[in-house]
């Protein structure tokens, strides 16, 4: 019987992880912590097996009276860290406290924790280099993204991997750590639901990579078997569709414009400042131009994950290729 | 569907035989969910290039296949050749003949360089119709889904040779050796013959390096020369039950050196049979 916390509870992802959770008699207690008041589905719960907690994650203080009043007192053993910041065009030293002091304090928290014994860190495809070079299927071993000059999403992403990468080993605790392809939601983050958000999709002329692209269904999932399962380390979560870009564009029923690549750059800074939308040319440059599929072996193996769940285009398969 | 697929499909109807747009229906290839594999291969798009080809193979080079009875029917294996030319030629023509010597045709899979998938239309083009770049883990996932790899050990140096050094194998890399012994893939060797003179250069700009290119040949004609091509396909060799451990370098050297040595011997035997250039 799992007691389980589980941070960023109010976004798509956590709230379908919860119901998923608690859909499960396996699941003792679910503590869901989020930076919002309770919202009103999750509050019609039952409070012997669901608490809401209302933090700042980015407090330490916040953070460690969470853990170890609410924590201790519930016998958590399970952490779920699925809190990081959405927004791309968000910069600073508060967004990083969040996406990587918030996730260092928790895991060392975490550690000397009297009842912890597990914790599951979603992470993102986002972190790995991409390289034409190399294999176009990413493994869990491939190089990250270490650029200085990446944007500071893709920085603090690698940053707070690669902090709970270096305790696996070290750590009394199970440390799992989940590279999810792009989930193609909204209020997930995700860069491509925002630039299909526009008609006419701009994209580099004379490339179309192949994109990886992953549920909510199957990232909650992901995470449950994570919860569930007795491995640790580090596993890419591949989603049911891989598809090129141009196929991507038109499935959700927008226009594909190819233009040259050194336009597409300053176009979307400008669509960025006037209709304040979030998707930056900077921080998909190579991947609109090298294709890059999660090799989800090692998951399938360990966790028992497979993606079931394709993504709910709104236009339906043309009748050219039928899978 | 797209305009361009539309129009894509109604080319191939026109340019391939009835008989020959039927079979492609039965390729072989992993389906990731919308029509593509994971590395991007479009069965809509092959049988697009089959067509657009078919004049080079029938008309032009009047491809003629020998030892096809070689070619693996199913399963994980490896068609290793002699590589020339400014464009890949040998490489288009083993592949349209593959498709055409079996039965459900099966799609060679060409590792290519690196540099491919940096360029333009070029690099997706050539995803659609199956290329792939030459990435050990590329490689090493094509056979893992149990389909054939076309390779050239040659490597670059092989379509930068000249006049001179046709039909001399360049420096032969190891890479599928090791890759056919951890994966017990059989190899089959192949020689083409008349690639070697279709295309001569007279020279290359070794500072030209636009998109990872090793260099740019400068061609002798402005169109590749209309000489008949030779494939000759030989039968595979089992390198696993010869060499055993695929991490020992000496023994991937080794079974690599097997695998040179019969290309040799088969485009010896392929010059020796050829009655003429034209």
């Amino acid at each position: 019987m799992n007691r389980v916390m589980v941070t960023g509870a109010t976004t798509p992802i956590g709230r379908r992880l919860i119901e998923r959770l608690l859909a499960d008699p396996g699941t003792a207690l679910v503590l869901a912590v989020g930076a919002e008041a309770d919202p009103v589905p999750l509050a019609k719960r039952d409070p012997n097996r669901y608490r809401y907690r209302q933090v700042d994650l980015t407090r330490p203080r916040e953070l460690h009276d969470l853990l170890y009043a609410d924590g201790r007192e519930l016998a958590v053993d399970v952490v779920v860290h699925n809190a990081l910041h959405r927004r791309a065009h968000d910069e600073g030293p508060r967004i990083h406290a969040l996406n990587v002091e918030c996730t260092r304090d928790l895991l060392s928290l975490a550690e000397r924790h009297p009842s912890v014994r597990r914790f599951v860190f979603r992470s993102a495809s986002a972190v790995y280099r991409l390289d034409p070079r190399r294999s176009t299927l990413l493994g869990e071993d491939d190089p990250l993204d270490l650029s200085p000059q990446a944007p500071q999403k893709v920085r603090d992403r690698v940053e707070a991997d690669l902090t709970v990468c270096t305790r696996m080993g070290m750590s009394s605790m199970q440390i799992v750590v989940l590279r999810c392809a792009e989930i193609l939601a909204a209020d997930v983050g995700s860069q491509l639901y925002d630039y299909l958000g526009s008609r006419v999709c701009l994209k580099p002329a004379g490339f179309d990579p192949m994109l990886n692209l992953l549920s909510l269904e199957d990232a909650a999932r992901a995470l449950e078997l994570a919860v569930r399962g007795a491995s640790s380390g580090v596993f890419n979560v591949p989603g049911a569709d891989v598809l090129p870009l141009s196929r991507a564009i038109e499935r959700w029923g927008r226009v594909p414009v190819p233009l040259p690549g050194p336009l597409l750059a300053p176009l979307y800074r400008l669509r960025a400042r006037t209709l304040g939308s979030d998707f930056r040319y900077d921080l998909n440059y190579r991947r609109f131009h090298f294709s890059a599929v999660l090799d989800g072996r090692r998951a399938q193996r360990e966790l028992g994950y497979e993606p079931q769940h394709r993504i709910d285009w709104p236009y339906p398969q043309s009748s050219g290729n039928q899978s | 569907m797209s305009l361009g697929r539309r129009l894509g499909n109604v080319l191939s109807d026109l340019l391939l035989e009835p008989r020959q747009k039927a079979a492609l229906g039965s390729v072989a290839f992993r389906d990731a969910g919308h029509g593509f594999d994971v590395l991007g291969f479009d069965p809509e798009a092959f049988a697009l290039a089959l067509g657009l080809t078919r004049f080079a193979y029938e008309r032009y080079f009047r491809v003629t296949s020998h030892g096809a009875e070689h070619l693996p029917r199913s399963g994980a294996a490896i068609l290793a050749a002699n590589h020339s030319g400014l464009l890949p030629i040998d490489g288009a023509m083993i592949v349209v003949d593959v498709a055409r010597q079996t039965s459900p045709p099966r799609v060679a899979r060409v590792i290519g360089d690196v540099f491919i998938p940096l360029m333009p239309w070029v690099g997706t083009a050539f995803s659609r119709v199956g290329v792939v770049a030459g990435s050990a883990g590329n490689f090493r996932h094509l056979l893992e889904s149990g389909e054939l790899v076309l390779v050239f050990p040659e490597g670059a140096p092989g379509i930068g040779k000249g006049w001179k050094k046709r039909y001399q194998l360049q420096s032969w890399r190891v890479g599928h050796a090791e890759l056919a012994l951890r994966h017990r893939a059989p190899v089959v060797p192949v020689a083409v013959i008349g690639a070697e003179e279709a295309w001569p250069e007279i020279g290359r700009l070794d500072a030209f390096h636009a998109f990872g290119a090793p260099f740019l040949p400068i061609p002798a004609t402005p169109l590749p020369l209309p000489v008949r091509l030779h494939i000759h396909y030989g039968e595979p060799l089992v390198l696993h039950e010869r060499f055993g451990d695929a991490d020992d370098p000496a023994a991937v050297r080794d079974a690599a050196l097997v695998v040179e040595h019969a290309v040799e011997a088969l485009i010896a035997q392929g010059l020796g049979q050829r009655e003429g250039l034209w």
